[in-house]
């Protein structure tokens, strides 16, 4: 116990070897953000929250628990969601980045006039979506 | 043991509190010029055109639409009943958001607020993408623009009312929050803006320090019953004084929540032993947890870091609730907790003061302070730089006098009036200065 504060010569060892495989705080924030406790019932919510077409969600939740992620073998509790959330985004993100690239690379000559109807800014000035603040 | 513990804290010097104050201030006035240099952006990129849009009906312009045909006595005195109208119902609205917190109508302010920054991050942040992607003409599809907006407004809505997230994340939503209205507002005509922002630092001025003022009446409720004030407020985060590790923010962050329990001085001698004998944190870490878990009262050390919910508004009137400067200290130095008498402390801490605390700024004055540097951005940048310089050194002073008298403070009044000057100097005299110097190649 007191080996670890008094002035031995080297102190760094312990401590790296502490630090990397349990860190102490599941969130990004440290001890500014939620124990663990909290974290999983909050980790468990963003999770299931994200099936409602939320992808952000699912990256906020990675987000936030970033250390979970790195270290491998932590908070066995808090895992699974935020792995679950992981791939979820990923798969998300994959799909919506791929049918928006598809739209816009492909335009007019995959699409025919379709595309003038789905495009954005032509969907605005017809419903004039600028027009009022 | 116990002295090996000081002699290690005494051996690294403690850091300067240069460094403490300098970080503490950097981390309010960074958001601050991001927020600024966003809008200032946005205005440089859209506002190609005629910067007044007639067809904009808002309360603001209630009193007095202006045209560019309109002689200029009778463009300032439209200005000004308009500015008039818009304080009216400010104050009216403040006094309406006092009176619910009163009767403790929290759960409907707050589902009130939620709402309102949903129509902000869903209609205005729609908008004006909309306007991006029709200046750039970028081919985005209508099931990916939606899809990606409602993402967006719904998470902003949880990240700054309903649940705890990441500190940067809920940060960042209330700089965007800020931009947002700060361009909707840039929107209104001239002369309209400039009295709406000198009249709103007046009404700053007299609602916090005056002793009926609305806002003063809002902080005195929200600190007798130790609760949070109900407005979106950004808070920055604590800074942890140099040579404090994690660790000891732990068990500084329990002393404060023992003390908050008002547990009696016995804990606070358990406390300060086990600090003594620098134990490793496993005993203090089941503490810890059986603190969180106990829901006595919401006002435990992980609720300064997290934003207040709600804020008064009238929807597109953006009446927005300057909320005052409140320096909530809530950190103490580690040498202090060792020797702390618990009372002092406690009547420290219930009026919002302390050796150092995270320093907390409403949004209304973000938006304030970028409106004012939008509409410099309007004519040229250099009034931009001019009135950006002037609005830090009144956001300084007006933190140097927060630490001098200790108390909410109105964070408005003085930036605006530098900013202010400094506009009508740069415009009239700095400009014409320059613009000689740099037609006969001399400077610049």
């Amino acid at each position: 116990m007191e080996a670890s504060e008094s002035n031995n010569p080297n102190p760094n060892p312990i401590r790296n070897s502490l630090a990397s495989s349990v860190p102490l705080w599941p969130t990004i924030d440290g001890p500014l953000g939620l124990s663990e406790e909290e974290s999983v019932s909050y980790a468990r919510r963003f999770y299931n929250f994200g099936f409602a077409l939320l992808p952000l969600l699912w990256a906020v939740n990675c987000f936030y628990f970033w250390p979970v992620l790195r270290h491998s073998h932590s908070f066995p509790r808090i895992r699974p969601y935020v792995l679950g959330s992981a791939v979820g985004f990923a798969v998300f993100a994959t799909l919506l980045s791929s049918w928006a690239l598809t739209f816009a690379i492909g335009g007019e000559r995959l699409f025919g006039p379709v595309w003038d109807q789905l495009v954005m800014y032509n969907l605005a000035d017809r419903l004039g979506l600028t027009g009022w603040s | 043991m116990a002295q090996t513990q000081t002699q290690t804290q005494t051996q690294r010097p403690c850091s300067s509190i240069l460094d403490s104050l300098g970080e503490e201030i950097v981390r309010i006035i960074a958001p601050v010029s991001i927020c600024m240099f966003l809008v200032v952006i946005l205005v440089s990129v859209l506002n190609t055109k005629s910067p007044f849009d007639p067809s904009m009906a808002s309360i603001v312009t209630i009193a007095y639409t202006e045209t560019t045909s309109d002689s200029t006595w009778d463009k300032f005195l439209g200005a000004l009943l308009n500015s008039l109208a818009f304080v009216v119902v400010v104050t009216v609205v403040t006094f309406v958001l006092v009176l619910l917190f009163y009767f403790r109508c929290t759960r409907f302010l707050k589902l009130y607020m939620a709402f309102s920054a949903f129509v902000v991050l869903g209609f205005l942040g729609g908008e004006v993408s909309l306007f991006l992607i029709q200046h750039f003409s970028t081919p985005l599809d209508c099931i990916t623009f939606s899809l990606v907006l409602c993402n967006f407004a719904v998470v902003g809505v949880l990240a700054v009312f309903m649940s705890k997230m990441a500190i940067f994340v809920t940060q960042g939503y209330l700089v965007v929050i800020g931009m947002l209205v700060a361009y909707w507002f840039t929107m209104l005509p001239e002369w309209t803006t400039w009295a709406m922002l000198v009249a709103m630092a007046l009404y700053d001025l007299a609602a916090v320090l005056l002793p009926i003022g609305p806002l003063r009446l809002l902080v005195e409720l929200a600190i007798s019953r130790d609760e949070e004030i109900p407005a979106l407020v950004y808070e920055a985060r604590p800074v942890n004084h140099g040579n404090l590790s994690p660790r000891d923010v732990v068990q500084r962050r329990l002393w404060r929540d023992r003390q908050r329990r008002h547990e009696n001085s016995i804990l606070q001698t358990d406390y300060s032993n086990t600090n003594a004998n620098s134990v490793e944190n496993a005993s203090s870490n089941p503490n810890l947890n059986d603190n969180s878990n106990t829901s006595s009262g919401s006002y435990s050390y992980r609720n300064l870091v997290s934003v207040e919910e709600g804020r008064a508004r009238v929807q597109e009137t953006d009446s927005d609730l300057s909320a005052p400067l409140i320096d909530r200290g809530m950190n103490v130095q580690l040498g202090r907790v060792e020797d702390a008498t618990s009372s002092e402390n406690l009547l420290l801490e219930g009026i919002g003061l302390g050796s150092s605390g995270a320093i907390k700024l409403g949004l209304g004055d973000f938006i304030f302070y970028s409106v004012l540097v939008g509409r410099a951005a309007m004519y040229d940048f250099m009034t931009v730089y001019a009135c950006y310089l002037a609005i830090i050194a009144g956001l300084g002073i007006t933190l140097m006098l927060l630490a001098l008298y200790q108390k909410a403070l109105p964070a408005l009044p003085v930036s605006i009036a530098l900013g202010v000057l400094f506009y009508f100097l740069t415009r009239l005299l700095l400009e014409v200065f320059v613009v000689q110097c740099s037609l006969n190649l001399l400077l610049f």
